[in-house]
């Protein structure tokens, strides 16, 4: 298609941009369908196909733009598909209702109502993207681009202003004003640390050393996080830039991109950027005609959730098992193979172009005064729409949860929101007003982390959760110091006790003794925040420590040994559904006669409760 | 000197201890009527000054040669008594204890039994004493060194002990260096202590102890000789090396072309690497530099062809990359994402994350766990399915999610039996 030519300047990059708009008309219509990683789920990639082949039966070709995108987003309608310029959006949309939307919409200019979003509350039906709840109270600056491109090609990236903000750079700005640029953004870590990314660049550019190194964390391992999988799925290009520029101005030659074994296709949309990104000359020697060289090399993770943290990462990419060293000598310093290393996360990277382009102005305005900018969120959960979401920091919680996520599914209550992954802390409904900000955060016993924000409700139970996190932890521990290892196993013991109905008075003690010493004395991070989900669901819900230690209960109906399931003998009719589908024969009767679950082989699987449609199935 | 047999018999109460249950009186008159026996008395407290004095006495006044004391065990007083008929002219191995107090009025209550067995066992004494001859002690000269064979830790600990003591001690070892089996290992139980920490201070100490003279990579020959008195042949096994000039800097082993093993390692029958597999991993191996740094992705490709990493293949890494088989093995047990067993035809995968899970994410494990009965991260007997779970796939609009290959479901766990059967019914790659 498009003969590539290696840019020696940045007015050849111009030049391109030029030509790459004046090729695209904005005024066609653009059919931008969503195959992100949710919307593939649920079929996304049989709507392209048959979009493409309608297309063509059509005779279309040429007459409208098609994009297949990275990950938009609102997940829990997925398969989406919006229609540009007027942003025309249609959820929930199925291989067989394609060719009506190119029929009605398409050529007709005509709305396919059955298709768009509806109010649940108004029933109001909803045509336009920004006007829908779930967009409308969004920033997104870093993840709008998205919708914009399709990942796979660096022509849409260039199209929509991409690299302009390198071509700026290395045509005139010193690396130490690069730096001073990104410090006075006040531009944090996004990845959990939240570091002041430019006083992180700053050690590392003064650091000793001609061999420098930059490193893209992708190992994303918060479960309930995916935020930084649809950026290197959705915008490879983005991240790739701010990589560059960052290696610029701290003096690396050579940089990594560390991306977890469980993502493939951000493996692949990676490396088709950087196979076009070098051959436009964005990688390689003299980048732009301005002396600068740099590469990237791609390193997969092989399934170890520690291998985020940055030590562990660096020896995982030197082919050792992924274990944390101490940071007293920091690994600005002396990081991937001994030499001076920055390490930053996904989204870090992709703020960076943003703020040269926008200037640090404009990005401090943004959020509050210690948390600039904005943060992608995985809103995932007990919630009505879940997502990703971006809003400005100093959002509040309930924001999120209610105006964006539309509250609890189900009509459920609210019970708390977990935010930080294994290593935060779960807030409770009092909380809800906290405005999303690193140290507001932390205050509460929790911390931003990644971006993980899971929502429960009533029917979690958050003993369960808990011990779920430390069991998590339990297995990823690498196993090198005693305070992580032992401790995780024995919190994990304990909380075991608790919901099985053998928990004793003492136990709480124990834990928070047990807690206070993996805080203090575990070698890295992993190990000293362990105990926060923990702590947190002591400090906010200890009414359901004490119902499972005191009354050997669980209020929520989540841990098995302490619930019965049984068969309300007013409800039941006899349709003998729950006795087919139990899994274990438990449950006798005879048609249309009231059946019984046997205690003694009832497994607690929740399948009669599930089917039942009468309501007749009790937990308690 | 009279030949004749002149036996004295002497019967102890110990007080309560045996004249409550044994009539001593009875007993004694009994032994008087033994052949031989010429003398026969009894006394309170036989192991007493007085009671000593009476055994002499009477030795001197009828001219005893060989003596029966009947109390209590041999192991309680029999030196005691022995030195005194030596003091009194008598050859102290003429001498016997029947012991009627352990082995009689102790365990016996009843009067008139007891006294009948201590006289069983008096008669029993005066027969084999009367039997006995007389013994000289003797000196012989021992080489006071000792010959250890073995220098593990008990052998190391032995010659220590015996080389503090004083004597001399000859440790020999066929291995070219001490410390064995506890060398090999990490720690020690129950402890959990540091084995080497123990170890090597004694190893050390053993070398260079000035009672202690070590043969290492050395065996033991011919044993001859007797005890005290042993001439042993030791063969010194050719190291080739001044083991006077040598340092021990490891120089030369470092430039040396063979690879030797002193001692093979019995691994298991390792089938050699396949024809085909080699041209695969070569290429492998090609394409990622055969660096040590890119193991990692050298093991996930392998991993990724295979479905797991087969150990006649990781030997072959070993011995290809030159690194070690227990370096591979450490990276892959570290990382999840490698199987050292082979996997089944299908794999599927829970996702537990955070979100799935507050979605019930547990109970559809449970299910599939019951329905194909195996536990997670296991595969099944016929290798069609192998179950694990995985943390976040990032689909959690659709938890709780399970992956089958590379098809998504949102699963409840009533539609397990229902998503099994699917692929079950499905042809499986073996009959295709």
């Amino acid at each position: 298609m498009q003969r590539v030519k290696k840019l020696n300047s940045s007015n050849d990059l111009e030049k391109l941009r030029i030509e790459i708009n004046s090729a695209w008309d904005s005024q066609k219509p653009c059919i931008a369908i969503c195959a992100g990683t949710g919307c593939t789920a649920l079929g996304a990639i049989s709507v392209v196909d048959v979009f493409k082949a309608e297309i063509s039966k059509k005779g279309l070709n040429g007459k409208v733009n098609t994009l297949v995108t990275g990950c938009q987003g609102y997940c829990e309608h997925g398969p989406i598909v919006v229609i540009q310029p007027e942003g025309i959006f249609y959820h929930r949309v199925k291989p067989g209702d394609v060719s009506e939307i190119i029929e009605e919409t398409i050529i007709n200019n005509n709305i396919v109502s059955h298709l768009l979003y509806e109010d649940s509350e108004t029933g109001e039906k909803i045509v336009h993207e920004k006007d829908i709840p779930f967009y409308k109270f969004q920033r997104r600056t870093i993840f709008g681009d998205n919708c914009r491109i399709s990942p796979v090609s660096i022509d849409d990236y260039v199209r929509i202003g991409g690299y302009k903000s390198l071509s700026r750079v290395l045509n005139g700005i010193e690396p130490d004003e690069i730096i001073e640029i990104i410090q006075k953004s006040g531009l944090r870590g996004r990845g959990g640390g939240g570091f002041p990314t430019g006083t992180k660049w700053k050690s590392c550019r003064k650091a000793e050393g001609d061999i420098k190194y930059v490193i893209i964390n992708g190992d994303e391992g918060d479960p309930g996080a995916y935020m930084d999988r649809s950026i290197l799925e959705g915008n490879p290009h983005s991240v790739l830039e701010g990589l560059i520029i960052g290696a610029y101005a701290i003096g690396a030659n050579e940089g990594y991109i560390y991306v977890r074994e469980e993502y493939p296709l951000a493996v692949k949309h990676f490396t088709i950027a950087l196979d076009a990104a070098r051959e436009y000359g964005f990688l390689g020697s003299n980048i732009l005609g301005s002396g600068f060289s740099f590469d990237v090399k791609i390193s997969r993770g092989g399934g170890a959730f520690v291998c985020g943290e940055s030590t562990a990462l660096m020896a995982s990419i030197e082919g050792k098992p992924g274990e944390p060293r101490a940071k007293h000598v920091h690994t600005v310093e002396k990081g991937l193979w001994d030499k001076p290393t920055t390490l930053n996360n996904v989204e870090t990277w992709a703020n960076v172009p943003l703020i040269i382009d926008k200037g640090w102005k404009w990005y401090s305005n943004i959020g509050t005064e210690k948390s600039k900018g904005t943060k992608i969120f995985s809103l995932v959960g007990k919630v009505n729409n879940t997502g990703l979401v971006e809003v400005p920091m100093g959002t509040t919680l309930r924001e999120i949860v209610y105006d964006i996520g539309g509250g609890i599914k189900n009509g459920k209550k609210f019970k708390a929101v977990q935010t930080g992954g294994p290593s935060g802390g779960c807030i409770p409904e009092s909380l809800l007003d906290i405005p999303v900000d690193y140290d507001k955060l932390a205050e509460v016993g929790s911390m931003m982390g990644s971006g993980g924000m899971i929502v429960m409700d009533e029917d979690n139970c958050m003993v369960d959760i808990a011990r779920y996190f430390i069991g998590f932890l339990k297995e990823e521990s690498c196993g090198k110091c005693t305070p992580c290892r032992e401790g995780l196993y024995q919190l994990y013991s304990i909380l075991t006790e608790i919901c099985e109905g053998r928990g004793k008075e003492e136990d709480i003690e124990t834990m928070e003794d047990l807690a206070l010493t993996m805080e203090r004395a575990s070698l890295c991070q992993l190990g000293q925040t362990a105990a926060n989900p923990l702590l947190t669901t002591l400090k906010y819900f200890r009414d359901e420590y004490d119902a499972h230690i005191r009354d050997k209960k669980c209020p929520a109906g989540v841990c098995k040994v302490l619930i019965n399931y049984s068969i309300d003998i007013d409800k039941c009719t006899g349709c003998g559904l729950c006795r087919l589908k139990c899994s274990v024969n438990a449950i006798s009767g005879e048609k249309n006669q009231v059946h019984t679950i046997d205690p003694e082989k009832c497994v607690k699987c929740g399948i009669c409760y599930d089917v039942c449609t009468f309501d007749a199935v009790k937990k308690e | 000197m009279n030949s004749m047999k002149r036996i004295g018999v002497f019967i102890c109460h110990c007080g309560v201890n045996i004249a409550s249950t044994v009539d001593v009186e009875e007993v004694t008159r009994f032994a008087k009527d033994l052949p031989d026996v010429v003398s026969s008395e009894h006394y309170t407290y036989m192991c007493s000054d007085p009671g000593q004095e009476l055994i002499q006495n009477r030795i001197k006044e009828f001219g005893l040669n060989k003596i029966v004391v009947a109390s209590c065990s041999p192991a309680m007083h029999g030196i005691t008594f022995r030195n005194v008929v030596k003091k009194a002219g008598v050859n102290p191995y003429c001498f016997e204890m029947a012991n009627i107090r352990e082995q009689c009025s102790w365990v016996h209550l009843d009067k008139k039994i007891a006294t009948e067995k201590a006289k069983a066992i008096i008669a029993a004494a005066v027969t084999k004493v009367s039997l006995l001859e007389p013994l000289e002690e003797k000196t012989v000269s021992v080489t006071p060194s000792v010959l250890v064979i073995g220098a593990g830790i008990a052998g190391i600990q032995a010659s220590l002990d015996i080389a503090n003591a004083g004597y001399r001690v000859h440790l020999v070892e066929k291995d070219p260096s001490v410390g064995g089996r506890m060398s090999q290992l990490d720690k020690t139980f129950p402890t959990l202590d540091c084995s080497a920490c123990i170890l090597t201070p004694k190893m050390s100490e053993v070398g260079h102890h000035e009672n202690i003279e070590l043969h290492t990579y050395s065996e033991v020959e011919e044993v001859s000789g007797y005890v005290g008195n042993f001439t042993v042949t030791i063969r010194e096994k050719p190291r080739f090396i001044d083991a006077d000039k040598c340092t021990g800097c490891g120089d030369c082993a470092t430039v040396c072309p063979v690879k030797y093993e002193p001692r093979p390692r019995k691994e298991p029958v390792l089938q050699p690497i396949k024809v085909e597999d080699k041209k695969v991993v070569d290429l492998i191996l090609e394409e990622h530099s055969y660096s040590e740094g890119n193991l990692i992705q050298i093991l996930q490709d392998i991993n990724r062809k295979y479905r797991y990493l087969p150990r006649d293949i990781l030997k072959f890494l070993s011995v290809e990359m030159h690194i070690s088989l227990a370096r591979i093995y450490n990276v892959a047990t570290f990382y999840s994402a490698f199987s050292l067993t082979p996997r089944g035809e299908h794999t599927i995968k829970v996702c537990m994350g955070t979100a799935c899970y507050a979605r019930g994410a547990a109970n559809v494990l449970e299910e599939i766990e019951r329905k194909l009965e195996i536990r997670n991260g296991e595969t099944t007997s016929d290798f069609r399915f192998t179950l694990e779970t995985v943390n976040c796939l990032g689909c959690c609009a659709l938890g709780p999610v399970v992956v089958v290959d590379d098809d998504y479901y949102s699963m409840k766990p009533g539609n397990v039996e229902r998503l099994l059967r699917k692929y079950r019914n499905a042809k499986s790659e073996k009959t295709k």
